[in-house]
């Protein structure tokens, strides 16, 4: 099993497929500085005014800015309103 | 974003999570089904967001659960806005029972002025309103049209020659013209009497003047019955010294002949009023008409309806709304058929009513006779003849060509 997901990116690749739901990763929109809208993500770890951790499959995505506010949280969906800065990701090895 | 105007609907509130880590405490709620919105961080410690009003018996659920502390801190949504309603609702009542008074109070009759006519009419007139119910305190659309009452009036006071009513507002202005009676003065000038009608004479009561005819005469119209010239012994003797010109007075009556044609159909239909009738109210709203008052179907085969309407007012203006009564009478149709003698009965009688209403009430009818009959499509056709005694005379006066 683990040998054939290892192909699955070069799979998607040259099918054309949307990477997001073939492997599972976050799909991630932001729209200017303003809004981030993450879609797939695995939970909140870390919030504050000035950052936002999720967790993702692999590793997390780490959001910095200023005077952030969840405008909504489903299980799998978070949009973020604010001031944003970096949006940065943070492997952990699995 | 559709949730949220929802939860506007259902009502949502506002807590604050106090504890290590707060927002994870939002997460676990999302992870058990609870939508959560708005959620900001107000210190290392604290977090607050919106959940809805239907959920707080889960997070309370979970809060049990967690070392987490909850705080209500807002509540918006109409279900609050509902109960802070029922709070003021003594000022709600009150006001909706005041709109109230002030229609009933725009629509009671206040006041009822007389004008134009003497003391003593006025006070029938008043005693004749307080008889009708029109007084000070009686609702305005539970009183009849002001014509009609102006109709009532002017029958059941004689004396009053013209009434007119007008509704101000609350207030009924009568305003009324007395009669003058004037007594008919005696006509002192000379005149003569002369006949009207042809006819034989029957009676004669001759007061002054010098009668030329006498009982059984035939007359035809324009002769001279009782002349007003006295002391003329001869026709030709015109210019007799003790001639003189009174005015002719007297009673004469004479036997008269009239010729009428009646009809009289075999089979008739006749519409009664039974007597048994139902009332139904309505609130007339322009647009529809919203019963109030008289629900139960209205059983009666035939029906003859009356309505009429009231207007409802709020101060002087007129509202929209009226009140429409309707009076539903039980119609009785009948197929009347009648045998040829009972026809001919029925059309004598119509024909002597018909006469004596023509001729007034001092016409007497001494006899009738069927001159012809024949009956035609259903129809009985009478022609008759009819013998009358009635007053014939007529004044004239004498012109002296001097």
């Amino acid at each position: 099993m683990k040998k054939w997901h290892r192909y699955l990116p070069i799979f998607s690749k040259y099918m054309a497929l949307p990477t997001d739901v073939m492997l599972d990763l976050p799909r991630i929109t932001i729209i200017g500085q303003i809004h981030i809208y993450i879609e797939n993500h695995q939970g909140i770890a870390v919030f504050s005014d000035t950052e936002l951790t999720v967790k993702a499959t692999k590793g997390s995505i780490q959001i910095l800015g200023n005077s952030f506010v969840i405008k909504m949280m489903y299980p799998e969906e978070i949009l973020l309103e604010g001031k944003i800065d970096t949006v940065k990701y943070i492997e952990t090895n699995v | 974003m559709k949730q949220i105007h929802e939860s506007y609907v259902t009502g949502f509130v506002t807590i604050e999570i106090t504890g290590h880590q707060p927002e994870l405490f939002f997460q676990h709620c999302i992870d058990h089904g609870v939508f959560a919105w708005n959620i900001k961080k107000n210190s290392a410690t604290t977090c607050q967001g919106n959940i809805r009003l239907y959920d707080i018996k889960k997070i309370k659920q979970l809060r049990r659960n967690s070392r987490y502390k909850i705080k209500f801190t807002d509540k918006k949504g109409l279900p609050f806005l509902w109960r802070r309603m029922l709070r003021i609702k003594e000022i709600l009542f009150a006001l909706g029972l005041s709109i109230v008074l002030i229609v009933i109070l725009s629509n009671i009759l206040w006041r009822v002025t007389v004008t134009g006519v003497t003391q003593e009419i006025e006070t029938k007139i008043d005693a004749q309103l307080e008889h009708y119910g029109i007084r000070p305190g009686r609702l305005l659309f539970t009183m009849d049209a002001p014509a009609i009452i102006q109709q009532k009036l002017l029958q059941d006071i004689p004396e009053l020659l013209w009434v007119g009513i007008e509704q101000k507002g609350t207030t009924f202005a009568i305003e009324g013209i007395e009669k003058i009676i004037i007594e008919e003065k005696k006509n002192a000038s000379p005149q003569n009497l002369v006949a009207t009608k042809k006819g034989v004479i029957t009676y004669m009561f001759v007061a002054s003047g010098s009668p030329v005819v006498t009982v059984n005469d035939y007359v035809e119209p324009g002769d001279l019955l009782v002349s007003g010239v006295i002391g003329q012994t001869n026709e030709d003797e015109t210019n007799s010294p003790n001639k003189q010109y009174v005015a002719a007075e007297g009673t004469i009556r004479a036997e008269t002949w009239y010729e009428m044609d009646v009809t009289i159909p075999l089979e008739q239909q006749v519409e009664t009023l039974t007597g048994n009738q139902q009332h139904k109210y309505y609130l007339d709203l322009n647009w529809q008409q919203i019963p109030i008052w008289g629900f139960s179907k209205i059983t009666y085969d035939q029906t003859h309806e009356e309505i009429s309407e009231h207007q409802l007012k709020f101060f002087q203006w007129n509202l929209p709304i009226k009140i429409i009564k309707s009076t539903v009478n039980e119609k009785n149709i009948q197929q009347v058929t009648r045998t040829v003698d009972e026809a001919i009965e029925i059309g004598i009688t119509q024909a002597r009513a018909d006469l004596l209403l023509e001729l007034g009430q001092d016409a007497e009818i001494l006899s009738n006779k069927i001159l012809h009959q024949s009956i035609d499509n259903g129809k009985v056709k009478l022609n008759l003849f009819m013998i009358v005694e009635e007053d014939i005379m007529e004044a004239e006066p004498i012109t002296q060509g001097d």
